[in-house]
């Protein structure tokens, strides 16, 4: 089974790349709307007790470069749909 | 020997050997020790306070309610992505930028905070470059503890001992600790290079992803961060003016912190209060309450003639023993307990005559504080940094830190031999 996910290609801009133990975004939020809740997920990641779990990037024009565990792919793909920066996510 | 002094060695030892082998949490044991001496009346009561050093307390306390409150701004990680983009992204002169950030941090805060804020910065900047992030974690522990040896409120043993020597002034600390940790620090760095270099290799593309960040994302709040640092700025300040003031260091700190506390609101109040290591202050609580056990029963004024005996007298001999025994006992042993122990034997060779006691306690400072890095175990900061390694899969081991620390450590002890030497005994 396999998470995959849908959002506003007009708010947002996410790739992903997969590595042996990590998947790298890149994303650029391109709505002021949704800056928050991309703050609120970093903030939701950096401030529990897990170090390497979801790692963020920040550069200039809301975009980010986000390394994530394979093991917390899930976690951050609905920290993602719980601010609303993806619309929705299904096993498929 | 009366029985309550051997009651008292007893449980000392008991619970020195239960911190030591770690099978128990260090607070239970140091709790349940401390709760002995007044259980079997070794200590009443009244005494028992009266040897706990509110002062060093309230010092940790007040300090760790504004870094954590501080911590919430981004400023230190705003910090360590700048010093890594001075650094042109390159991963030794990162690793180095990181190691003077951490000893500089230590000296100001104290060093398990600094590392607890340095740690999970270095992570994420050794991912970024891809490089093993070992190098740069093991100079950090190295240059907390010689950071953390240059101010009264850098390490525990130095805020131990600046608490029970009135007449040693922060100022004091700073002129008399700072000059050897610069000159250690100075002496490692080209080390740690040489050390390190060839494990930290990256590419071109990595080191423009460091150069591309951008750090000002890291602060989230300006006015809370414009806050944090005033205090901070007052706080430091006032340990600099705490004698003049006369005020005690631990006044200056709680200062800080509710003056923080109410610029800052109610809100922040709980979540910083959460963020204090009530374990450490009551380990603290206890150890001063089994060592009172031995200062009231005479144990200590005993050893403090022994170790007068075995040394003639002779200041210089007294320094040295002292400097070497607290460095090879701290890399082994906890310095916290043992800086807590050889504090009332140092005032009691000042009750039997020993007139100059200045380099003892300098000599005391300098092995307690540089003897933490010669293992693993041999300072908190050392501990917290290999847990929070050893968590996210990058464990480091006893024997592989030993190889590093303990040669490290020598070197530095021999450094404050000659300083100890030349500017005290001479």
């Amino acid at each position: 089974m396999e998470l995959t996910y849908r959002y506003n290609k007009d708010v947002m801009e996410i790739t992903e790349a997969a590595s042996d133990t990590d998947v790298e975004f890149d994303i650029r939020v391109l709505s002021e709307e949704l800056w928050p809740g991309m703050k609120k997920v970093q903030r939701f990641f950096e401030d529990n007790r897990v170090y390497t779990d979801v790692l963020f990037y920040a550069y200039a024009d809301h975009h980010y470069r986000v390394i994530v565990r394979q093991d917390y792919y899930v976690d951050f793909i609905l920290s993602l749909l719980k601010h609303r920066l993806v619309e929705s996510a299904e096993w498929t | 020997m009366e029985q309550q002094a051997i009651w008292a060695i007893g449980i000392f030892l008991l619970i020195y050997a239960l911190i030591i082998s770690e099978k128990i949490h260090r607070t239970i044991v140091a709790m349940i020790g401390g709760l002995l001496m007044v259980l079997l009346g070794i200590v009443d009561q009244e005494t028992a306070l009266h040897h706990i050093d509110f002062n060093t307390l309230g010092l940790l306390i007040g300090m760790m309610i504004i870094v954590s409150i501080t911590a919430d701004t981004g400023l230190f990680k705003f910090i360590a992505i700048w010093a890594a983009k001075k650094a042109k992204g390159n991963p030794v002169s990162i690793m180095i930028a990181l190691a003077v950030i951490t000893a500089v941090a230590s000296a100001f805060l104290d060093n398990v905070t600094t590392v607890l804020l340095m740690v999970p910065v270095t992570f994420s900047i050794t991912r970024q470059l891809r490089v093993s992030p070992f190098p740069y974690l093991i100079t950090q522990i190295l240059a907390s503890n010689v950071g953390g040896t240059a101010t009264l409120i850098g390490d525990p043993p130095n805020i131990m001992i600046g608490s029970a020597v009135k007449e040693l002034s922060f100022m004091d600390f700073i002129v008399n600790l700072g000059p050897v940790a610069v000159v250690v620090m100075i002496i490692y760095v080209p080390i740690f290079i040489l050390l390190f270099r060839k494990q930290i290799q990256t590419t071109p593309a990595l080191t423009k992803s460091i150069m591309d960040l951008d750090e000002k994302e890291l602060i989230g709040d300006h006015k809370l961060l414009r806050k944090c640092l005033t205090v901070l700025g007052l706080t430091i300040l006032g340990f600099f003016l705490h004698q003049t003031l006369h005020l005690e260091s631990a006044t200056v700190a709680l200062a800080g912190a509710f003056l923080l506390l109410l610029l800052t609101g109610e809100h922040m109040m709980e979540e910083a209060f959460t963020k204090v290591e009530w374990t450490t202050i009551f380990f603290f609580v206890g150890l001063f309450v089994l060592v009172s056990g031995l200062v009231e029963t005479g144990v200590i004024a005993q050893l403090a003639a022994r170790a007068i005996e075995l040394t003639d007298g002779n200041l210089a001999a007294t320094s040295m023993l002292i400097l070497w025994l607290s460095a090879i006992a701290s890399a082994f042993l906890d310095n916290i307990p043992f800086v807590a122990t050889m504090i009332p034997m140092i005032q009691e060779m000042g009750n039997m005559g020993v007139s100059n006691l200045e380099p003892l306690w300098w000599s005391l400072a300098l092995g307690a504080c540089l003897g933490g890095n010669g293992s693993l175990i041999g300072a908190s900061a050392n501990l917290i940094v290999a847990g929070m390694a050893g968590k996210e899969g990058h464990p480091i081991r006893f024997v592989q830190y030993l190889k590093y620390g303990f040669p490290l450590m020598i070197l530095s002890i021999i450094v404050s031999s000659i300083y100890v030497y030349f500017r005290y005994l001479m």
